[in-house]
């Protein structure tokens, strides 16, 4: 015979469907999230992966002071057991919008394009660009770009293979698709671009494939010098540090990570929630659980009968979370990655890891926190369930509240202690919740004091690094050298330090010159923790040559990592090879050649990352502000709501005795409040300080320093949303004591 | 009259289900009175109890104490109506878990504007050296004689208690009845005690029988037996 005890469970589920439904539903909404994501970024991660064949993406570039001769070509591929690819490029700058459009001539061999929509160019004024920059730029098939005096024609968009985060150098912190763009034209229409701008870049394939990032390392290192017996390197940057290529890939697959930690943490939540529920049902059906045990059901199976609700409303979710995560979800999760990454075209694939990760896992989960309670629960004797007697604490003492205190206040206190359990997940959920709500809140404030603290720290205007000395009127320009050198951590990526010579008498740069040592930014300090004192050892970026300095002071520079040291100083330790002219100024330089000078530095350009954050994640930030408000109310009600249903038979007592229910909701629904608010108080900052350590952690891999700054307005935003958000579940709770029948304490439980 | 029940009825139920527990109910209880209501199971009296306390309404009739009547009353008039005239004693003794004895006799004494000095009242009762102890730690007597407590503590005018016996033994029933005679002695509170057991009939000054939801028997005892000495 069939155990009758099944009958129960739909009716069980009907009986409580309003919690029942918010537990699904919340389940749903982070499993589908889960998988769509994990779906998505799953066949884009693969799309990615192949398409380093499929395209044939280099394993490296460089590029030359000049062009190399077929000798000399001959050479490098020798020596470097390489074939190198012409992959010349010209940049020029946009007009009628502000921005840098990279153009190459065709490529049939190395960095193939990918066709997304309209044609490849055909005629000499055509031109394939990146789908990304088109759109920030609202331009489409058909559309003109005007550049250097030409009118260009956009055939199609595109992906260009090496560029799936369009990182205009290798050192920028950031990639930026708004201001930095890529684009392809025949071989005619390449040539027929000025080349005022045109650059010697060569990109390469080894002959046997690098075994793995080691040995891609060793083989660079070596290429490195093989290249430069041959040639003047201006520019090296082999694949596996290339941003442009690899950080799309890199953050694809953290993100990964970051959402199963983040499924997990609130499955584990929401599974303490469901125990708490099933326990505080046992409490109340202790008598009928005595009974079928004193009858001779056994405790496995009333632990497989109080376990199947959370289960099957779980797995239920999992199937609609799966479905809906495959259909719809998948979509929007693919454009989180679409609206930031140039990819090329990806088909969504079935995936048994996020099958596994979203079902599997959530329902172990599940299963072992519920069975470890429920379990923990069975382990009274028959007795004790008849008796209800199912406290393990109940022979020792109370413990003691000053008689000093009110009642009402003991009251209170004895609820919270009383209900711990519920509150400690309560004030988990909080932090969770608030975690998630701060993350949402502190990105465009964080953004903002960036933007801000860049254009208030700027050093000038304009930074102009020359190829080469050059003379000009302008009374604002100051001379200056620069250099770059690279950083030598073990721990941590090499990244670029810009290492500046500064004029004594400089008007922009206030550092003092006598006595040894150098200034840093305080971006430098801050993203390695140095004092003052510290030695810091640089090397050469393509060399091994190794510089110490003792740091001797900080210079307020927040978003670069860079050393300012004596012009002077500057001279004597590094070659005229490798330092180069500057121009500091606040006014545009009109009177040199453009083709003198080699880059300029300018506000866009030090904040083109936060920009870019801005538009890869701006529209993200409301979903997670959203979310955490939402994981907030459940948690904090489903929790606050059981305290209520077990306290239901003194909630009733109470109004019998003539206690008004803004009494009963003062010692009931306040006690919760009183948790609420202080652990929203208390999380907040807490949820701050863990933030500042994570992002301190994700920007160690970043090139450059963005510092976490989180203006005490948004901590008071995030403690009021919390506040607001509770003020809303405490009405619910005053409804749910308000209903708390008079005859509940009336009713025989012996 | 300090109590007056006038052509109460109440039923349960819809359509053919419905029950009719009491039917027409006239009653009148002299302050300071101890009145027991007996009945069989099914006879209306918890429900004749449970509309003089106020968490029930009758369908028809009203209830008034002190010539104030508690079918003009909304919720939370009612809710003051139990608040300042009555005491609640159940056979479950419905103590608050959570809370010491002593702070279980407080939430009593809360409501009230003069309540009895809870410590006096302990030692009274003879809880003063269990105060301290958790409702669960004590024996059914014991429990009761908390419950008592927290209704007694407000000093109310009316003591309303629903089998209170109904889960003890012999002896600590009777101590319990001792106790609510004493109450009823020393603080002059109107009794009304639902109970099934017959003997206890002796120690009332007014008896009242129901059968059916209707009054039966409605008789003075001229003649009370001390608690103490009852048998049965």
């Amino acid at each position: 015979m069939r155990d009758p005890m099944i009958k129960r469970i739909p009716r069980e589920i009907k009986s409580d469907i309003g919690k029942q439904l918010v537990i699904f539903l919340f389940f749903v909404l982070i499993i589908s999230s889960a998988s769509g994501y994990f779906v998505s970024g799953d066949s884009l991660i693969k799309s990615y992966n192949e398409s380093f064949e499929k395209y044939n993406i280099e394993d490296g570039n460089f590029e030359l002071y000049e062009k190399a001769d077929k000798t000399t070509l001959e050479d490098i591929e020798k020596d470097g057991k390489i074939s190198v690819y012409e992959n010349f490029y010209k940049q020029e700058e946009t007009s009628g919008f502000d921005s840098n459009l990279r153009i190459y001539g065709e490529r049939r061999e190395i960095d193939r394009v990918c066709l997304l929509s309209g044609d490849m160019p055909s005629k000499d004024n055509e031109i394939a660009i990146d789908r990304l920059y088109a759109n920030n730029h609202k331009l489409e098939k058909g559309s003109k770009i005007k550049l250097n005096g030409r009118e260009l024609t956009v055939s199609g968009l595109a992906a260009l293979s090496d560029y799936s985060a369009l990182y205009e150098n290798a050192s920028d912190l950031m990639f930026d698709n708004d201001k930095f763009g890529v684009g392809v034209m025949t071989d005619e229409g390449f040539d027929s671009i000025s080349d005022a701008h045109l650059h010697y870049s060569y990109s390469w394939k080894y002959d046997s494939k690098p075994k793995d990032k080691e040995d891609a390392k060793d083989k660079a290192e070596q290429l490195v010098k093989d290249i430069s017996k041959h040639a003047v390197l201006t520019n090296y940057i082999p694949e596996y540090v290339n941003e442009a290529i690899i950080f799309a890939g890199d953050d694809m697959a953290d993100d990964m990570v970051g959402m199963q930690a983040f499924l997990y943490i609130t499955i584990g939540i929401l599974a303490f929630i469901t125990a708490i529920t099933t326990d505080n049902t046992m409490i109340e059906e202790a008598g009928v659980i005595g009974t079928l045990r004193a009858s001779g059901y056994t405790r496995g199976e009333l632990l497989r009968h109080y376990l199947a609700v959370p289960l099957i409303t779980l797995t239920a979710a999992a199937i609609a979370g799966n479905i809906i995560g495959y259909t719809v979800m998948e979509k929007y999760m693919a454009l989180a990655y679409l609206n930031s990454y140039s990819l090329t075209t990806y088909v969504v694939r079935f995936n048994l890891k996020a099958l596994i990760y979203t079902t599997a896992v959530p329902f172990l989960i599940m299963l072992v926190i519920n069975m470890v309670t429920i379990a923990g629960k069975l382990s009274f004797s028959p007795l004790q369930f008849l008796r209800r007697d199912l406290s393990r604490r109940k022979k020792k003492k109370a413990f003691r509240l000053n008689t000093r205190i009110p009642i009402m206040t003991r009251f209170r206190l004895r609820i919270i202690f009383q209900n711990l359990p519920n509150y400690i997940t309560i004030i988990a959920g909080s932090f969770l919740a608030n975690f998630i709500l701060m993350f949402g809140l502190i990105f465009q404030p964080m953004l903002e004091n960036f933007q801000d603290s860049v254009s208030d720290n700027m050093l000038c205007s304009y930074i102009y690094v020359m190829k080469a000395p050059a003379e000009t009127e302008n009374e604002s320009a100051e001379k200056g050298y620069l250099t770059d050198l690279e950083t030598t951590y073990e721990q941590y990526k090499h990244e670029q330090v810009s290492i500046y010579g500064i004029q004594k008498d400089s008007k922009y740069v206030n550092i003092g010159h006598e006595g040894d040592g150098v200034y840093i930014s305080t971006a430098y300090r801050n993203k390695y923790d140095l004092k003052k004192g510290d030695k810091i050892t640089l090397k050469e970026k393509y060399a091994d040559k190794e510089y110490t300095f003792t740091v001797r002071d900080f210079y307020d520079y927040p978003s670069t990592i860079a050393v300012f040291m004596d012009y002077d100083q500057l001279e004597d330790t590094f070659d005229e090879d490798s330092r180069s002219p500057i121009y500091l100024s606040n006014k545009k330089i009109t009177d040199i050649d453009d083709m003198m000078i080699a880059t300029t530095i300018s506000k866009d350009d030090l904040t083109k990352t936060s920009r870019q954050l801005m538009r890869s994640m701006g529209s993200i930030m409301t979903v997670f502000l959203v979310f955490g408000i939402i994981m907030f109310v459940i948690v904090v009600y489903l929790l606050a709501k059981i305290i209520i249903e077990r306290n239901a038979r003194s909630i009733s007592m109470t109004k019998i005795l003539g206690y008004t229910n803004g009494e009963i909701s003062g010692l009931y629904v306040h006690s919760t409040s009183l948790v609420t608010v202080l652990s929203i108080i208390c999380t907040i900052p807490l949820a701050d300080k863990i933030l500042a350590s994570v992002f301190k952690v994700i920007f160690m891999s970043y090139s450059g320093y963005f510092p976490y700054y989180v203006p005490p307005m948004i901590l008071m935003k995030a403690m009021l949303i919390g506040v607001v958000s509770y003020f809303a579940v405490s009405l619910l709770l005053n409804a749910k004591v308000k209903h708390v029948d008079l005859a509940e304490a009336l009713k025989n439980v012996e | 009259m300090f109590l007056e029940i006038k052509r109460v009825t109440k039923s349960f139920g819809e359509g053919e289900s419905r029950q009719e527990v009491l039917k027409g109910i006239d009653l009148e209880v002299e302050k300071g009175e101890i009145c027991v209501l007996l009945g069989p199971s099914g006879s209306g009296k918890s429900t004749l109890l449970n509309i003089i306390g106020g968490i029930d309404t009758p369908d028809e009739g009203y209830i008034s104490i002190n010539g104030e009547k508690t079918a003009d009353m909304n919720e939370k008039a009612l809710t003051r109506y139990r608040r300042k005239h009555l005491g609640y004693i159940f056979q479950q003794y419905n103590l608050i878990p959570n809370l010491n004895i002593k702070e279980n006799v407080e939430v009593g004494a809360y409501l009230s504007d003069s309540p009895l000095d809870v410590d006096g009242l302990l030692k009274t009762l003879g809880l003063y050296e269990h105060r301290h102890k958790l409702p669960n730690q004590l024996s059914g007597g014991q429990q009761q004689r908390t419950a008592i407590g927290r209704a007694i503590v407000k000093n109310p005018d009316i003591l309303l208690c629903d089998e209170p016996t109904g889960a003890l033994d012999y002896k600590t029933s009777k101590e319990i009845l001792k106790l609510i005679a004493e109450v009823n002695e020393k603080y002059g509170s109107t009794v009304i005690m639902v109970t099934h057991n017959d003997a206890i009939k002796l120690m009332a000054d007014r008896v009242v029988k129901l059968r059916d939801g209707v009054i039966r028997h409605n008789t003075l005892n001229e003649q009370k037996t001390a608690a103490a000495d009852l048998e049965w």
